[in-house]
């Protein structure tokens, strides 16, 4: 008994020691990654310069959250002191902390979704929930905005939020009457059809500049980034996070099968409601801030398990939004600077980088089956 | 009695002497500068309108909403000046251009200079102004409509972004450059139902730039074009004006497009504009094949659009998008021409455009293969 007990405890120990570590890689690639980022733009601002305004403006933002903005006028000057400092909190900032957090959000949206229907490719938008975002906002370009005159970018966000929503309170309502996990794939995945037939009517009776309008939605941006965005973001995703961490223990043993889960009991079906709910809560936020973007929430949850060389949720959990996080600010820097001035979708460079990920890990898992 | 007399005399004084004084935020600062000295003349145009007050400020009002008051060089804003209102400050210069439409008006005015940067890449401009300075570095590209370099844009310190309409689709751009402080100015010449309104587009940009003068001068020209046509006789022709797209759908536009009111002005009959024309999709323009063919085969002149998909290098290249051109009239007649590609940039000539029809349709250019902005298709 003993000596289970010390193996057992060299494996946690070893455990825990590759996630400290894997934690710490990856909060030093996100460090890395923010401070690529904001050193590199189409206007050359030198390291130093960078480093001085930001700091700056981090040391007045952090004595004004704790003096009740008594250093709010030094902020602002700190802000618009010079076409620089602009650039970088008015651009940079906002737009490389919106990447890290929703790409953090998608890979955990992805995560959940590949513990529910236990498939290693299910993906954010397996459910539906970027067609139906599309579909809603065509239908507001289209048909909606020729009547209201002008569009807000909160009218889009709204739109993209309903239409992600709308598919997810569709899915969720045959999770309660379907048992079997494939034919609640089969349900999402025809969903999705269903709003890709409804978006083709739409576009059938576009103009010309709405079909180029819903595409270059529909390819996924970070551009136009705010600090608005910025903060919606943080407010939805992170508690998204959070809720998600709270199921550590119930998705670890649902993850060893539904009867191990229920005789421990866990409400499975409840279970099963939230996993559903959260993933959609957050990939429908990234939809609805930044379009859908492909690969993330597929290829970085393997990416992480690879890492860790565990499935522990209460591990894999924070690693996997460390490393989307990772994985999408550096996707949004080659996109936005490889082709300077022209700007790439991010959803092309994720899918560049994240499918040769998913064909590796379907390879290998083949490769295992069959020996 | 005569106390409350001369109370109220003092009163009625004082009461005047308050209304000269000066509110707060006038453009000029004198007494009656919140009233315009003149509002410019504008005799086919509505999308815009520039109202002229002391001391050379310049209130340029848009039909969308959008405000712009020009101040001269050397002059302050003004205070308390409305939140929705952008403020230009003279010598205009570092425009971010978008609105490929409006670049011959700068070419006109000869104010090129004024753009440094645009949204077009140098393969999609048609007009020789934009392709050179390009070419020499003079204007760069800086990103399209939809993802523009707000970086490039802040270091240039640009002070206006000249949109076209597809920006209204992307409202987040707007919003963006709004919030670092770049005015947004949407060119709605294209909604114009005139085709001189969309050139006496000319004035907003002439009073911009200080050149009214010169804008005047141009759109006349055009004025002048136009008049000679209509003095002309209708030719009685019929003409069908379209494009045919990869997938072989017909798109004609509307009765109220620009093109479509040149045609008529030009004294022939816009085939898809009667009463027994087919049904075509009001907002895309698309026509069913079938519908089409029907309606356009006994057209006397084909004018085929190559301002989407290119311009045509033969017969041979129309004949191959849909073989039932060849049992149209006009193909028969050899009365096929074709656009050329600048033919949308080129904003300020549309009363030559409207010539140049005439003589297509009048059969003046019957011996010529080419007339300005049109080609015959062999």
């Amino acid at each position: 008994m003993s000596r289970c007990k010390r193996a057992y405890d060299a494996v946690e120990l070893n455990q825990r020691g590759r996630f400290t570590l894997v934690m710490l890689l990856m909060m030093g690639l996100l460090v890395l990654g923010l401070l690529m980022n904001v050193n590199i733009g189409s206007v050359p601002i030198s390291a130093g310069e960078v480093l001085r305004i930001v700091w700056d403006g981090i040391r007045y933002s952090v004595i004004n959250l704790f003096t009740r903005n008594s250093c709010a006028e030094e902020l602002e000057q700190v802000i618009h002191a010079s076409t620089q400092s602009q650039i970088l909190f008015s651009i940079r900032i906002p737009r490389m902390l919106l990447a890290a957090v929703l790409g953090g959000a998608l890979s955990v949206s992805g995560f959940l979704l590949q513990v529910f229907f236990q498939n290693p490719i299910a993906g954010p938008f397996i459910l539906g929930i970027s067609s139906g975002a599309k579909m809603v906002v065509g239908v507001v370009l289209v048909f909606v905005t020729p009547h209201i005159g002008t569009l807000s970018s909160g009218m889009m966000i709204l739109a993209g939020f309903a239409g992600a929503l709308l598919t997810t309170s569709v899915v969720l309502l045959f999770s309660q009457r379907v048992h079997q996990m494939s034919m609640l794939l089969v349900v999402g995945v025809m969903v999705g059809y269903i709003c890709g037939a409804v978006t083709d009517f739409v576009v059938a009776f576009a103009h010309d500049y709405d079909i180029a309008s819903l595409t270059n939605w529909s390819m996924g941006s970070f551009s136009g980034a705010d600090w608005e965005n910025v903060g919606l973001a943080m407010l939805v995703c992170l508690p998204g996070l959070a809720a998600t961490w709270l199921l550590s223990k119930p998705i670890s043993a649902y993850a060893m099968g539904e009867e191990y889960a229920r005789s421990i009991g866990i409400h499975i079906k409840v279970f099963r409601l939230m996993l559903i709910l959260l993933s959609s809560l957050l990939s429908a936020c990234v939809t609805a801030l930044a379009g859908p973007i492909s690969f993330v929430g597929i290829a970085v949850p393997h990416i992480t398990r690879t890492l860790l060389q565990s499935s522990r949720p209460s591990h894999v959990i924070p690693a996997t939004f460390l490393c989307g996080a990772v994985f999408t600010v550096f996707c949004d820097l080659i996109a936005r600077t490889v082709f300077s001035p022209t700007e790439l979708s991010v959803g092309t460079v994720t899918a560049v980088f994240g499918a040769p990920v998913v064909i590796y890990m379907m390879v290998k898992r083949r490769k295992g089956q069959v020996a | 009695m005569k106390k409350m007399v001369k109370s109220g005399l003092a009163l009625l004084l004082l009461i005047c002497l308050m209304c000269g004084c000066t509110p707060a935020g006038n453009p000029a600062g004198s007494n009656d500068s919140t009233e315009p000295i003149r509002r410019m003349e504008l005799k086919y145009a509505t999308g815009f309108s520039v109202d002229y007050y002391q001391d050379g400020f310049k209130m340029i009002s848009m039909a969308d909403g959008g405000r712009f008051l020009v101040i001269p060089e050397g002059k302050e804003s003004p205070k308390d000046l409305p939140e929705d209102m952008t403020c230009i400050q003279q010598p205009v210069e570092n425009l971010y251009l978008a609105a490929s439409s409006a670049m011959s008006f700068f070419d006109v005015l000869d104010r090129v200079d004024a753009i440094t940067l645009t949204g077009t890449k140098q393969s999609s401009w048609h007009i020789s102004c934009a392709v050179d300075a390009m070419a020499e570095g003079r204007i760069t590209f800086a990103g399209k409509y939809s993802e523009p370099d707000y970086e490039l844009m802040m270091e240039r310190k640009c002070p206006l972004a000249i949109e076209s309409t597809m920006v209204d689709r992307v409202p987040e751009v707007k919003e963006k450059l709004r919030e670092l402080g770049i005015g947004v100015l949407v060119d709605c010449s294209s909604l114009e139902s005139h085709p001189l309104g969309r050139a006496e587009w000319i004035k907003l940009y002439g009073a911009l730039l200080n050149e009214e003068e010169k804008a005047e001068e141009a759109f006349q020209k055009q004025v002048d074009y136009l008049n000679t046509v209509l003095a002309e006789e209708n030719t009685g022709k019929t003409v069908a004006y379209f494009y045919i797209t990869s997938d072989g759908v017909a798109v004609a536009p509307q009765a109220d497009d620009y093109v479509s009111k040149m045609i008529e002005l030009a004294g022939a009959k816009y085939i898809f504009n009667s009463e027994d024309a087919p049904q075509r999709d009001s907002s895309t323009n698309k026509m069913e094949m079938e519908a089409f063919f029907a309606a356009a085969k006994d057209a006397d002149y084909i004018i085929y659009n190559s301002t989407t998909e290119g311009e045509l290098s033969g017969m041979d290249e129309l004949l191959q998008k849909n073989k039932l051109l060849q049992e149209m009239k006009a193909v028969q007649n050899g009365n096929v021409w074709c656009g050329r590609e600048n033919m949308h940039q080129s904003t300020t000539d549309l009363g030559v455009m409207v010539q140049s029809f005439h003589q297509i349709f009048s059969g003046q250019a019957d011996q010529q293969d080419e007339v300005p902005y049109f080609y015959r298709l062999k």
